[in-house]
């Protein structure tokens, strides 16, 4: 939607939400206390268009979707590691949400809440990979050594430089790999705190647990990963 | 064994010599640093663990090392999804939604046992509430059954109402239960979902109101467009402009969208406000064929200051390399600002 590229001050009308919204872009990218005053507003918007979509307005719901759903992807899609997967995990998340609003009950942010609701799906994901994984016929080069087949494909981007790329694409295989050899849970508490910039006490609502928990398991798992990827540094 | 974070290693059984204490502020540093590398410490605990760090050299090389470890890991970032797999998602979740219901609040009580353990847990009065209610229904029950035939029992309709009772299956939700106080009369309202039907010409205003509704509300598109369609007709009422403005912003269908923007066309020239729903059509709409449509509309109010200042936008920047020409050439038609 080119509302994002074109977020243009428009000297028409008055109240329209769409404006509205496209200022307070605006305010973010410009002004950190103007951002924290925007993120005010984007709450009571956001409780507004719950209640709205709690009465029914589809409207409303697609809205709030928008807000919420680039994060959304884009953890799906890190945490499954496909496309598909993290579209199916995106879509299931979003029918789920919705077919659940009435229960919404404000005790939580629709931040945590919707992100509860990822974090199990992914978390369902991950275990149900880790059984079918045993059993997954696994590509192996000419010394028995696995490998993923994506790595293969080279990146043929113009402006890409072919050597940093290699490096890039060895050292995110190596971590993706480490990650693997972590327990669910563990890589979940990883992944919001160390590519999501969650805090803490966020993971630990959102995993429905302690903070003190959620330090226990991101101390296990960095030990893990350090342990894993010892030789690289 | 677990970890001890922040500043718990300090509460613990009694020590009796320094190196002792400096041993356990080893530990207790090494389990919090990568609390410290993420910036999750409290500011005493941060505090302690420099202060500790700056004397200790075993501490400091291990925060280097996990702070090497960390910049490490930076260097691999967690991908953007591409606009394209946005979109597609966005699309694939809109058909499902066209389908999918909300859960009603009787499906939610009645049918997740979950929600009522779950309440009955943490709610000892609620639990205890629902024990009596349960208590008294038996009662009640039996009372009805064994007791008196002649019930006094009663159910009183809303006169403006003259719909008969509906068949528990019509019933789509209980607004409220009262008992008058000291007797046994209980008023229930209920909400329903008979089908009715309404029959009269687009000057009838009971006709005029469903329309509207269906305009804002429906769930099924097909119902929309029709009441777009017929409400086109009746345009010149400005509850009904409205109403079209609404569909225009808000509705997720691009059909009714365009419905509205032809409905709106003609008034675009001497209604501000429509002028500006178009604009913000033109400007937010996902659908490059709702913006053509839009463009071509304000094409007679070009030379107005809000129009050239969309236009010079559109022209700048706007994804549709169709949409970016014709802005370029209706801004060329028009006469220099100094």
């Amino acid at each position: 939607m080119p509302a994002g590229v074109l977020a243009v001050p428009l000297a028409v009308g008055d109240g329209a939400r769409s404006r509205e919204r496209a200022r307070e872009t605006v305010s973010i990218k410009q002004d950190p206390a103007r951002g924290r005053m925007a993120g005010q507003e984007r709450r009571i918007d956001d409780t507004m268009l719950i209640r709205e979509a709690q009465r029914g307005s589809r409207a409303a719901f697609e809205e709030l979707v928008r807000h919420y759903d680039q994060a959304v992807l884009r953890l799906a899609l890190h945490l499954t590691g496909t496309e598909q997967d993290a579209q199916d995990v995106y879509q299931d998340a979003f029918l789920k949400a919705y077919k659940n609003i009435g229960s919404f009950r404000f005790e939580c942010s629709f931040y945590t809440w919707i992100y509860r609701i990822v974090t199990n799906l992914c978390l369902d994901h991950l275990r149900k990979r880790n059984v079918r994984k045993e059993d997954a016929p696994v590509a192996k080069d000419a010394d028995g050594g696995e490998y993923d087949l994506l790595d293969q494909v080279p990146d043929v981007r113009a402006g890409a430089n072919p050597e940093r790329d290699l490096l890039r694409r060895q050292l995110g295989a190596r971590i993706a790999g480490a990650l693997e050899k972590l327990t669910p849970r563990e890589r979940m508490v990883f992944e919001l705190k160390h590519y999501h910039g969650l805090k803490l006490r966020t993971v630990g609502e959102i995993l429905q647990t302690t903070e003190e928990t959620a330090k226990n398991t991101l101390f296990r798992a960095t030990q893990k990963l350090r342990g894993a990827l010892a030789d690289m540094r | 064994m677990r970890p001890r974070f922040a500043l718990a290693g300090r509460a613990k059984a009694p020590v009796t010599t320094w190196s002792e204490v400096e041993l356990m502020k080893c530990e207790w540093v090494r389990e919090n640093i990568v609390l410290q590398v993420y910036g999750e410490l409290a500011d005493d605990a941060r505090h302690e663990l420099e202060q500790h760090v700056a004397r200790c050299a075993d501490c400091a090389a291990e925060l280097k090392a996990e702070q090497d470890f960390h910049a490490l890991l930076a260097q691999d970032r967690a991908a953007d999804p591409t606009p394209n797999l946005v979109a597609a998602s966005r699309m694939r979740l809109q058909e499902a939604l066209e389908t999918a219901k909300q859960g009603s609040v009787w499906s939610r009580l009645a049918f997740d046992p979950a929600i009522w353990l779950r309440q009955v847990r943490f709610s000892p009065a609620l639990a205890s509430a629902i024990l009596i209610v349960g208590f008294a229904g038996g009662v009640t029950t039996t009372y009805k059954l064994y007791g008196t035939r002649p019930t006094n029992t009663a159910v009183v309709q809303n006169p403006s109402n003259p719909n008969p009772v509906p068949t528990e299956a019509s019933i789509t939700g209980i607004s409220s239960i009262v008992q008058q106080p000291g007797t046994n009369q209980i008023s229930i309202k209920y909400n329903t979902v008979a089908t009715q039907e309404a029959q009269g010409s687009l000057n009838d205003e009971k006709i005029q109101q469903l329309l509207l509704y269906a305009a804002r509300n429906n769930y099924n598109t097909g119902v929309r467009v029709d009441s777009v369609d017929l409400l086109a007709q009746k345009s010149g009422d400005m509850q009904v402009r409205e109403a079209l403005m609404y569909a225009l912003q808000n509705d997720t269908n691009p059909g009714v969208r365009l419905k509205s923007l032809d409905a709106l066309g003609n008034y675009v020239k001497n209604d501000t406000n429509v002028r500006d729903a178009v604009l913000r059509a033109l400007v937010n709409d996902g659908n490059s064929g709702v913006r053509i449509e839009a463009l071509r509309l304000i094409e007679p109010v070009k030379a107005d200051g809000s129009v050239r200042g969309v236009l010079m936008a559109l022209a700048a920047k706007d994804t549709s390399q169709y949409i970016k020409s014709q802005a370029r050439t209706m801004l060329a038609q028009l006469p220099e600002i100094d």
